[in-house]
């Protein structure tokens, strides 16, 4: 196991620079100025001389490969540099948002895994049935509705209309005190939203396993044996069913993610997701370089996770044969 | 193996919750209904908490306080500075003497040598303050003993005292730093009602009150400015009960006093008045914004009336000019109703001819330009729309286009932009920027390149003369020449709407300029409410 | 006792289910059909004065004038919708071409060549699959915005890798075929056996992968124009009808957001149902591949 997860580090090495390197390429082709991103609002009152001082003062001119390489040396010390949009270094900006977007995650990822294998699981046991066509329908539904649309009903369902749960943020404003209480009252509908839009792809996909297990010899040679349905479903359906589930989990970490932003937008979740966004809008490059190198680096976590696991639950597979 | 991760993460956040739950500063009971707090919801953060990076420099900024402050009609009134100023040599100094007994919140008492440092560094060179050039006039500020601070100027410079109001910092303390990059930027000391006590970037500030306070200690004992960019966002809270009060485009803050739901409290509304217009500015360079003709009528073609009525849902009034019809400035006569057949005749008279689409033609050259609005700003795209629909009643073909301001500011000088602006204070604080000839295309001053001898000339008689019946005569000139030539169609100038719990008494709003953030609104004074009896 | 129930149920699943296919492929091509018909036809017939401002009728919920109700500034919301579909459908079909034509190229020069061209192009698709597309599609408008073609490309340079995986994986297992050996013996040139037989026969896959591509580039359109990093907000994208009723939602008019987003989403239902048949006929034993 150890062997596979350093020759993932090993690959994780130059996808990482070949992306770091493709943004700093991009950022060099595009025509916007940071130094009007880094003035803001008050760029706009200013005059020329003042803007072209500031230009000076941040050193903006040098060769894109040149910077490249100082932002990946310093990076490795950790100084990923200063952002612009938030006034403070990009590392601290990722250390304080890290945590509550990883809570986000986590707990939709988590509803939608147990949601879907729940309802696949439903599903698959009666296909056909009034159940399997309400949920797989409902699920393709679901996964055409854009996330942030859902969003934005939920919200005027639930906090508008219901008044049931807080609209956005992390805590009441009024509070300095960051309480466990407030945070999953205010994490109830962003999660229940990601969640949603992450579920019809394991409930369709857990469905899918379970039915194909259902048809194969394993299963018809327990059901032969007269062990019960129940027996039959849970033992061995589910778990060769969800085996192919699970290697695709670390495949739906980019899908997680871009829900994530989408969501945290919506709901003014302080996480890394929302400062990506709000990175590019102000053209804030280097903490939108560093958040897109950190996404990579989670993607590529993701599909080592993914790889264990399989490794994990299916005895079949030999980890150093991978 | 999953599992473990997972539960692993979530155990790890809760803890990490527990941390800051005990390390979060203050501890008093946060009673989001009691008088003693109160917490705002604003549109923006400020990059910075520095005046020498020109955080405050209009006043109003909690934390510090400047020479001289303004009170709620504006009117100079002293601050660190124990009476207004004494001007001498002609209006080229300007000498003030310090109030007695003040000191920063960390003890240490306020000198000559802080004012003398603040506006040194903020007028040095290697100082990235985009502002500076409000300060254009000083030529020299040195400190007379302890107590006093002499102002030299380059040239008389009437409003100069309105510029006073400059926060002060103590050089002890970012005096040793780098003033783009200094810690003060983030834990700043001053001399104001308020101090930090904690800022977490893109969500809040909050503010405790400040003991050592020399107007006292405010009856607000804390006051959170929670940090919420979108305009739909910041309304969702505010009626979750999240948010005690907020700023909010009029039709949000008119939703919000239709609907009783909210949960038992009650809601004021207040329409701050403003110096802040919207405009169409029509580059001089630009073969048909450039006609005097289309100009004018455009200037006759615009239904103000219907734009304050319908986009801004009352809360506004029409502009005819960049100074607001209430103004003690503003030059009588100049309003005028729609009138299109008006706008009809001046076209037919220059010759611009109807074509068969409707839109008009001189020459060959159709009646038609592009219009930019930032995009994301509701309000202004609202407003072009509606003025390419109106002009397109006269036989203009006014295309509405969003952008961002990277993208605008390169085609200032040849599209018609939708802008916005306006200065507290002093007209010229607005409008020399706006208008002189000198400035066009400056950066974001004069950004349609106004260029009229008769205006510059009356902007520099504003300017200069320090006599009152001179400097009203010069700005009238400007206003009547605005009509004549219309470089610039002044749409609305739109009130600033504050949605805020009903605690306080005797709440009031300041005439407010285009900016407005944490100094604007009914909290200008925060420091000042007393609770409802 | 337990398998004969269960057989029966299977076989009575059986017919019901095929006739449900039916229902849903016709259906589904209805409703694609009303679509490509409505975009085409009611922009030219109805002509959307996008500076048509009645600042008079702002808001009006739906009604026999206004079926899906007004906007803020008064315009009528389901000609809007129509208009909105319409860019997003143009933005969504351009994107994937591009997306197609990058696939099929990269994917049909990887498996023609193979050896170490082909790991070292498979090396950068994994690479490029690491970064979200969503994220990566951000970051390029983000560099380039606003416009049309930052969104375009930035949508078809992140939804090639999938083509470009499935069109090598088809020329690989061409290339194994005799009549290709045949060819090669024959002494035809590389170019030629790629132009002459494994284009024609990959065209077909990267057509489907094409079709099925569209909602989802206008999914990432709307996306980005959501975010305010899109479109241009003058367009009427769908994105930007529900960007822009953010706030009518929450003054409590509903009707500006609900609608756009259904047009978003029954088109893509239908596409996808269309290519769930479509694949169901190729190979009916796979009963519902996933396109998700």
């Amino acid at each position: 196991m150890a062997r596979l997860a350093g020759r993932r580090s090993l690959f994780a090495a130059p996808v990482l620079l070949v992306v770091t390197f493709g943004m700093f390429a991009i950022a060099a082709a595009s025509p916007f100025d940071p130094v009007r991103a880094y003035a803001g609002t008050a760029a706009l009152g200013a005059d020329r001389e003042t803007l072209d001082r500031l230009r000076t003062n941040l050193g903006v001119d040098r060769p894109f490969a040149e910077r490249w390489w100082d932002w990946l040396t310093s990076a490795l010390t950790g100084d990923l540099g200063q952002s612009s949009v938030m006034r403070q270094p990009v590392a601290e900006v990722i250390g304080e948002r890290l945590l509550w977007s990883t809570l986000l995650c986590t707990v939709a990822f988590a509803a939608a895994v147990l949601g879907g294998t729940l309802l696949g699981v439903l599903a698959a046991r009666r296909q056909g049935g009034w159940l399997d066509r309400t949920v797989t329908s409902l699920a393709y539904a679901l996964s055409a509705a854009p996330v942030f649309w859902t969003a934005l009903l939920a919200i005027w369902l639930f906090a508008l209309r219901l008044d049931l749960l807080p609209a956005g943020g992390l805590t009441d404003t009024a509070t300095e005190q960051v309480t466990a209480g407030q945070v999953v009252s205010h994490l109830v509908l962003p999660a229940g939203v990601l969640a949603v839009s992450q579920l019809p792809w394991f409930v369709l996909y857990v469905r899918q396993g379970v039915a194909d297990a259902l048809t194969e010899d394993p299963v018809r040679g327990a059901r032969a044996r007269g062990l019960s349905e129940h027996t039959v479903l849970l033992g061995h359906a589910l778990r060769s069913g969800l085996l192919p589930v699970l290697t695709l989990i670390g495949s739906r970490l980019p899908e997680l993610i871009t829900g994530a932003l989408l969501v945290e937008t919506v709901f003014s979740w302080p996480g890394i997701a929302a400062a990506t966004v709000e990175a590019a809008t102000a053209v804030d490059f280097p903490l939108l370089a560093a958040l897109t190198a950190l996404a990579a680096v989670a993607v590529l976590a993701g599909n080592l996770l993914a790889d264990l696991l399989y490794g994990l639950f299916d005895p079949r597979v030999k980890l150093s044969e991978m | 193996m999953t599992t473990r991760w997972i539960r692993g993460t979530v155990v790890a956040a809760a803890m990490t919750c527990g941390a800051a739950a005990c390390s979060a500063p203050g501890g008093g009971p946060g009673d989001g209904g009691s008088a003693d707090s109160v917490v705002i919801g604003v549109a923006s953060e400020p990059d910075t908490l520095s005046p020498l990076l020109g955080y405050g420099k209009d006043g109003n900024s909690k934390i510090f306080d400047g020479l001289l402050a303004r009170d709620a009609d504006l009117k100079l009134v002293p601050a660190l500075a124990k009476a207004l100023p004494t001007v001498g040599d002609n209006g080229l100094t300007y000498t003030y003497t310090l109030r007695d007994g003040v000191e920063f919140s960390d003890g240490e008492p306020l000198t000559a040598a802080d004012v003398v440092f603040t506006y040194e560094t903020v007028l040095d060179e290697k100082t990235n303050n985009t502002s500076r050039s409000e300060l254009d006039a000083v030529e020299e500020v040195r400190a007379d003993g302890d107590g006093k601070v002499v102002f030299t100027l380059k040239y008389p410079y009437a409003p100069f005292a309105g510029r006073t109001v400059l926060p002060v910092v103590p050089e002890h303390v970012a005096g040793g730093q780098d003033p783009n990059t200094g810690s003060f930027n983030t834990e700043p000391v001053g001399t104001g009602p308020y101090v930090l006590s904690a800022w977490s970037k893109g969500e809040k500030l909050t503010f405790k009150a400040n003991p050592r306070y020399w107007g006292g200690a405010p009856k607000v004992r804390t006051v959170t400015m929670a940090v919420v960019e979108d305009d739909d966002v910041r309304a969702t809270r505010l009626r979750s009960g999240d948010l005690d009060g907020a700023v909010l485009p009029p039709n949000l803050a008119a939703a919000h006093r239709n609907d009783s739901g909210t949960k038992s409290r009650d809601f004021r509304t207040y329409e701050a008045r403003s110096y802040d217009f919207r405009t169409v500015t029509l580059p001089t360079g630009n073969e048909v914004t450039g006609d005097r003709a289309i100009r004018r009528a455009l200037d006759a073609a615009v239904d103000r009336e219907a734009m304050t009525a319908g986009i801004l849902d009352g809360a506004g009034r029409p502009a005819y000019g960049p100074l607001p019809v209430d103004d003690p400035w503003f030059a009588k006569g100049i309003e005028h109703p729609q009138d299109l057949s008006g706008a009809e005749r001046i076209l037919d008279r220059a010759g611009w001819r109807e074509g068969a689409d409707g839109i008009r033609a001189r020459n060959g050259r159709r009646a038609a330009f592009t219009l930019l609005y930032p995009s994301g700003d509701k309000v202004r795209q609202d407003h072009a729309l509606a003025y390419a629909s109106d002009a397109k009643k006269a036989g203009i073909d006014v295309k509405a286009e969003s952008a961002t301001w990277e993208v605008i500011e390169p085609r200032m000088k040849d599209d018609a932009v939708l802008a916005g602006g306006g200065s507290t204070g002093d007209p010229d604080f607005g409008l020399y920027t706006l208008l002189h000839s000198s400035l066009a295309g400056d950066g974001f001053n004069n950004m349609g390149h106004y260029d009229n001898p008769a205006v510059d000339k009356a902007l520099d008689a504003g300017r200069r003369s320090q006599d009152e019946q001179t400097r009203k005569a010069a700005y009238d000139t400007i206003q009547r020449e605005l009509v004549k030539d219309p470089g610039y169609t002044f749409l609305t100038h739109i009130d600033h709407v504050y949605v805020l719990a009903d605690r306080w008494q005797g709440l009031t709003t300041q005439l407010e300029p285009h900016e407005h953030g944490f100094a604007s609104g009914p909290w200008w004074n925060v420091e000042d409410w007393r609770p409802e009896q | 006792m337990a398998d004969t129930a269960v057989e029966t149920e299977w076989r009575s699943c059986g017919t019901r289910r095929r006739s449900a296919r039916t229902v849903r492929v016709a259906a589904s091509v209805t409703i694609v059909a009303a679509t490509v018909l409505a975009v085409l036809l009611v922009p030219p017939l109805v002509q959307l004065d996008q500076q048509a401002v009645d600042l008079a009728a702002k808001l009006q919920p739906p009604s026999w004038a206004h079926p899906f109700g007004t906007d803020d500034v008064g315009r009528d919301l389901l000609l809007r919708c129509v208009h909105g579909l319409r860019v997003s459908l143009l933005v969504g079909v351009t994107a994937a071409l591009t997306a197609t034509v990058i696939g099929t190229a990269v994917g049909a020069t990887a498996g023609a060549l193979g050896g170490w061209a082909d790991r070292g192009i498979m090396r950068l698709i994994d690479t490029f699959s690491s970064v979200p597309h969503l994220l990566l599609g951000i970051f390029v408008v983000a560099m380039f915005r606003p416009g049309v073609w930052p969104v375009v490309v930035s949508v078809g340079l992140t939804h090639w890798l999938s083509t470009a995986r499935i069109v090598r994986a088809e020329v690989l297992s061409l290339r194994s075929r005799p009549y290709i050996d045949a060819a090669l013996s024959g002494g035809a040139s590389r170019l030629r056996i790629a132009v002459r037989h494994l284009l024609p026969a990959v065209l077909p896959q990267a057509a489907l992968a094409a079709v099925l591509m569209v909602p989802h580039a206008m999914w990432h359109e709307s996306a980005l124009s959501f975010l305010g990093l899109g479109l241009p907000s003058h367009l009427a994208s769908l994105g930007n009808l529900i960007q822009n009723a953010r706030g009518s939602l929450l003054a409590g008019q509903w009707w500006p957001t609900l609608f756009p987003g259904l047009f978003l989403i029954v088109p893509t239902l239908a596409v996808a149902g269309l290519a769930g048949a479509w694949r169901e006929r190729i190979n009916p034993r796979r009963r519902s591949e996933l396109m998700l």
